[in-house]
């Protein structure tokens, strides 16, 4: 298991044959590192004393080749270096990403997500870079160190033995100071804490700070905090500047040892000029290994220890064993269940179920009725495998569910949880999510079949996820040209609807009309009037469209309409300016997520101009803003009455002109063109929605759908539904939609077993209904259902159902007997009918 | 609407938002920034006379503060009872803020309804960044649920006997 794998281990494993090169390397580094200084040696005494000018060149050149060589390869090693450590970091990341997906449930109560999220992706780089250093920067400091002390030795043994003898001194204290050093660290993390949790402490209790004006008191115990952490910091910088200091110290003792017995020497000619020049270059090339060993010596006891706390953390093995062994398919079971004595207790020794039995047999359909507490879900999810129960056994087919794989059972069973989880992406890959998890890396013809378009259409009309993923298609802008035929049937499909439709959806629908001003339209729609048929004529770039803020200008319209976005940023930063954003808070503003910054800055810098003042790019930000400002969506300004008519006055002269200047530019609006910068819905509406109340859609999407059959688009428009994207955990889905579509991509795994925990919950009455049907038709006989359920009012069609309390099962059997022997259930069914 | 002053610029329907809900029970004695995105958050809707606006038995996400017009309260089970009527400045369902209930009635226009909803979803959102006005929300609930039956004993529980053996719903 990855955490009880030492450090080493990733070093151990890492390319062998880049370590292999690596150390080749270093090995011809260390030569040609050394090789200069030979060669200075040389160019002092037999060159310039021997005033030999060839042999001078011959010695420089040789120089400059070893120089040149050395830094080439220092770069190389840098390299593979860094090569070995991003491998590493990303082998870390992903094999440890892969463990934490495998933990059991029960560790992710005490984990925190953000725990995990900093450990995958801060914790582990220091480790990770580490392991690319682990042998290149010990092997080349230590044989470079090695080199040139051995160098030194060879020019005269005596010198060399003094200068060096200081280092075992620097290797015995620097530890011992190291040591302290992180113990000061260690208490200045502690210190830090404390004093942190005080602020945020002082910060949310701020009004009784005020209430008692107890500044003063307040004030000292802050004081308290930072004291001593300025002594801890003292402390611990004293220690490690304390280390540095040392070590320089140590480092210039060395030259002036090296003059008194060197120039010594010299004077009494036993030692000769140029190998005392040498001997200074080579040790203070010393200096370079020695720190960079010293850095690496820090970097290894912080990546070390990280390294250990962040595995301990992370010590937790999977409980079950995620694939069949490589000589076995997953198991094909029938989906018998049988339960003998099942009890599951938690720490503490709170038993949650005791000794339950129970006995299903293939395409039998067990409903779980009790109060909540009484260890439905629980039963559920220890047959589900997502508890481990702690007694008694469940046997599937016979087969003991502890000793199955994660794959047997995702093959053989479907869960849909009390939560279900969506994932970002199409509703298609939602759709398909359990399906595809059944893909391996086998070959194709092993692998069971996606589910195709015409599966994946019945399946959300089952589950009543079908109008839904209509409105989805219907709220799609098509890209231009392509879907040319797709246009022409939907202008067909307008035409029937203005007849058929017009007067009475009139209230939910603001049709483009010329004469109007469009309230649930941008104010750059209602001046131009028209979708773009060139790039610059696009709604986002009409602020920088030089012919277009000529036309404001003359219009008169420029200066109240910035003055309009001015509003609009200062209302919009008010509310939200210092809230981190969200998706949700920016569906009904003209700001976008991601302008939100400039924004912010814009209204900082302008915050005492007038708007005369304004540099043009400002006023161009603002009039971006303006442009985009629908009254009828965007509630935090009004639309003054003058300017709104002054807009609608602008329409018609922007159509004069533009018709004379730039024909073409637009398409306007009119019933008989399809307008590619609206979606499908507001091209058969030929206007926009004014209420996004479900009525309002019922209503629209009632007429939509006849004529949609009619024209044979349904599927069509259905199919681009499919691809809209549901956001980070579906959240652009209601939670009714999220727990069809988690029945849904169940229902299409078409499993032997099925288990749904309360699964229709967030449904209205019709849509659980369905599912209820659905349930007794096509699936009673074919798969095994255990269903936790908290209406007792859908509970008649279920082979079985059994009364759970306390972590018991109280009684089990056929709906109608249960209730003859009026028992629980009678008490339940007829309890929760006396006080509804 | 129903403002008196005249003021220069017409109030947008973001501030108009905020007036009413500062002044709620619900929202008493919070901080002014969560109001404000709350204010921004909810929606206008329109009902027509008859239109539903929530239904018996459904799921319904949402709070209703009614701006203008009456809806009945009704039940469909067993045969249509009207029980109450709830009209102008009536504030509905905050329970449904923090939790998925289902309906126990119908709520239906009897006039042009005209209401300013909240949903769950945008609730949650804003609870997210301001987790601690939660305590005093529920604080609001609460107590208004012990006001009620504060008022309901010392006016009804005398007169009715079947309903002196049903009290004790602030006793939860």
């Amino acid at each position: 298991m990855i955490t009880k794998r030492p450090l080493i281990y990733w070093v151990k494993t890492s390319s062998v044959k880049l370590q292999v090169l690596l150390l080749g390397i270093i090995a011809v580094n260390i030569v040609a590192r050394v090789f200069p200084l030979q060669m200075q040696r040389k160019i002092v005494n037999e060159a310039i004393g021997l005033k030999k000018i060839n042999l001078l060149f011959l010695y420089c050149a040789l120089y400059l080749a070893a120089v040149l060589i050395a830094s080439g390869l220092k770069f190389a090693i840098t390299a593979i270096q860094t090569y070995l450590g991003q491998e590493t970091l990303s082998r870390l990341r992903k094999e440890l990403y892969a463990h934490i997906l495998t933990l059991p449930i029960s560790f992710f109560r005490k984990a925190s997500s953000g725990m995990v999220v900093s450990s995958l992706v801060t914790e582990v780089v220091s480790a990770g870079e580490l392991v690319g250093q682990a042998i290149a920067v010990p092997v080349n400091n230590i044989l470079t160190l090695l080199a040139f002390a051995g160098y030194m030795f060879y020019l005269n043994p005596l010198l060399a033995a003094i200068s060096i003898g200081i280092y075992p001194i620097v290797i015995f204290v620097v530890p011992k100071l190291q040591k302290h050093s992180n113990i000061a660290n260690k208490m200045r993390v502690d210190v830090t804490r404390d004093l942190s949790s005080k602020i945020s402490e002082t910060i949310s209790g701020i009004h009784e700070v005020h209430g008692n004006a107890s500044y003063r008191i307040e004030n000292r115990k802050y004081g308290d905090f930072v004291d001593r952490l300025f002594k801890i910091r003292i402390v611990w910088n004293l220690y490690k500047q304390g280390i540095k200091a040392l070590n320089n110290l140590f480092q210039n003792l060395g030259p002036f040892t090296l003059f008194v017995v060197g120039g010594y020497l010299a004077i009494q000619g036993r030692f000769d000029l140029g190998a005392l020049v040498a001997f200074l270059s080579a040790y203070e090339k010393l200096y370079d290994p020695w720190k960079e060993l010293m850095d690496f010596y820090q970097v290894y006891q912080d990546a070390t220890t990280g390294y250990q706390r962040l595995m301990e953390y992370f010590d937790v093995a999977p409980e079950h064993a995620i694939e069949p062994p490589p000589d076995r398919e997953p198991y094909e079971l029938q989906g018998s269940i049988h339960t003998q004595d099942l009890s599951f207790a938690v720490a503490g020794g709170i038993q949650l179920l005791k000794q339950v039995n129970l006995d299903l047999k293939p395409g039998e359909q067990l409903a779980l009725v009790g109060f909540s507490g009484s260890g439905k879900s629980t039963l559920a999810q220890c047959i589900s495998q997502l508890y481990s129960y702690t007694g008694g056994s469940v046997l599937i087919d016979g087969k003991e569910v502890s000793q199955l794989t994660k794959k047997d059972l995702s093959h053989n069973m479907g869960i849909v949880a009390q939560s279900p989880y969506i994932f970002d992406g199409p509703i298609k890959e939602n759709l398909c999510y359990s399906c595809e998890a059944l893909l391996d890396d086998r070959e194709a013809d092993k692998q069971p079949k996606l589910p195709s378009l015409d599966e994946m259409i019945e399946v959300i009309q089952q589950v009543g996820l079908f109008v839904d993923v209509l409105r989805f298609g219907l709220n799609t802008v098509l890209v231009v040209d392509q879907k040319d035929e797709l246009a022409a049937k939907i202008i067909r499909i307008r035409e029937n609807f203005q007849d058929r439709f017009g007067g009475k959806l009139a209230d939910y629908v603001e049709f483009f009309d010329e004469t109007r001003y469009l309230n649930f339209s941008s104010v750059a729609a209602n001046l131009t009037f028209g979708s773009p048929n060139r790039e610059e004529f696009t709604q986002e770039r009409l602020a920088e469209n030089e012919y277009f803020l000529q036309f404001l200008d003359e219009a008169q319209l420029k200066r109240p309409l910035i003055n309009l976005g001015r509003e609009l940023a200062t209302q919009f930063l008010d509310i939200f300016g210092d809230l981190p954003p969200d998706e949700v808070f920016f569906k009904e503003s003209p700001i976008f997520v991601n302008e939100l910054d400039d924004y912010k800055a814009l209204m900082e810098r302008i915050a005492h101009s007038r708007l005369h003042e304004l540099s043009e790019q400002d006023q161009r930000l603002l009039l971006r803003l303006a442009l985009r400002f629908i009254p009828g969506v965007h509630k935090m300004a009004t639309l003054p009455e003058i300017l709104r008519n002054l807009i609608l006055e602008g329409r018609f002269l922007f159509m004069d002109k533009i018709q004379k200047d730039r024909p073409g530019a637009l398409t306007f609006y009119r019933v008989s063109e399809y307008i590619y910068s609206q979606t499908i819905l507001d091209n058969i509406l030929f206007g926009k929605t004014t209420s996004d109340h479900p009525n309002a859609q019922d209503r629209i999407n009632q007429s939509i759908i006849h004529l949609l059959i009619e024209e044979d688009l349904l599927e069509r428009i259905v199919e681009i539904g499919m691809d809209f994207r549901v956001g980070t955990k579906g959240d652009r889905l209601s939670g009714g939609q999220r727990q069809k579509l988690a029945i849904a991509r169940v229902f299409l795994k078409d499993p032997p077993i099925l288990i749904m925990d309360e699964a229709t919950s967030a449904l209205d009455n019709a849509s659980q209904k369905r599912i209820q049907t659905l349930l007794e038709t096509k699936w009673k006989g074919k798969s095994t259902l255990i269903s936790v359920v908290h209406r007792l009012d859908t509970i008649k069609g279920y082979d079985k159902v059994a009364v759970m309390k306390a972590g018991k099962i109280l009684e089990m059997g056929p709906y109608q007997e249960l209730l003859d022997k009026k028992g629980v259930l009678y008490e339940l069914v007829h309890g929760a009918k006396a006080a509804a | 609407m129903n403002s008196s002053m005249e003021p220069k610029q017409p109030l947008s329907e973001y501030q108009e938002n905020l007036e009413i809900l500062i002044q709620l029970p619900l929202f008493a004695g919070l901080p002014i920034e969560p109001l404000k995105v709350l204010a921004y958050l909810c929606k206008r809707e329109t009902f027509k006379p008859g239109e539903l606006i929530f239904h018996e038995h459904e799921v319904d996400t949402n709070a209703y503060y009614i701006l203008e017009g009456k809806g009945a309260l009704v039940t469909e089970t067993n045969g249509e009872t009207e029980y109450t009527e709830f009209g102008e400045r009536e504030f509905i369902g905050s329970i449904s803020l923090f939790c998925d209930i289902k309906r126990l009635f119908t709520l239906r226009a009897k006039t042009k309804v005209i209401c300013l909803t909240l949903s769950r979803e945008k609730f949650q959102k804003v609870l997210e960044r301001f987790p601690e006005i939660s305590t005093k929300m529920v604080e609001a609930i609460l107590m208004g649920v012990h006001a009620w039956e504060e008022r309901f004993l010392r006016e009804h529980v005398q007169a009715c006997d079947d309903c002196r053996k049903r009290i004790g719903v602030s006793l939860v």
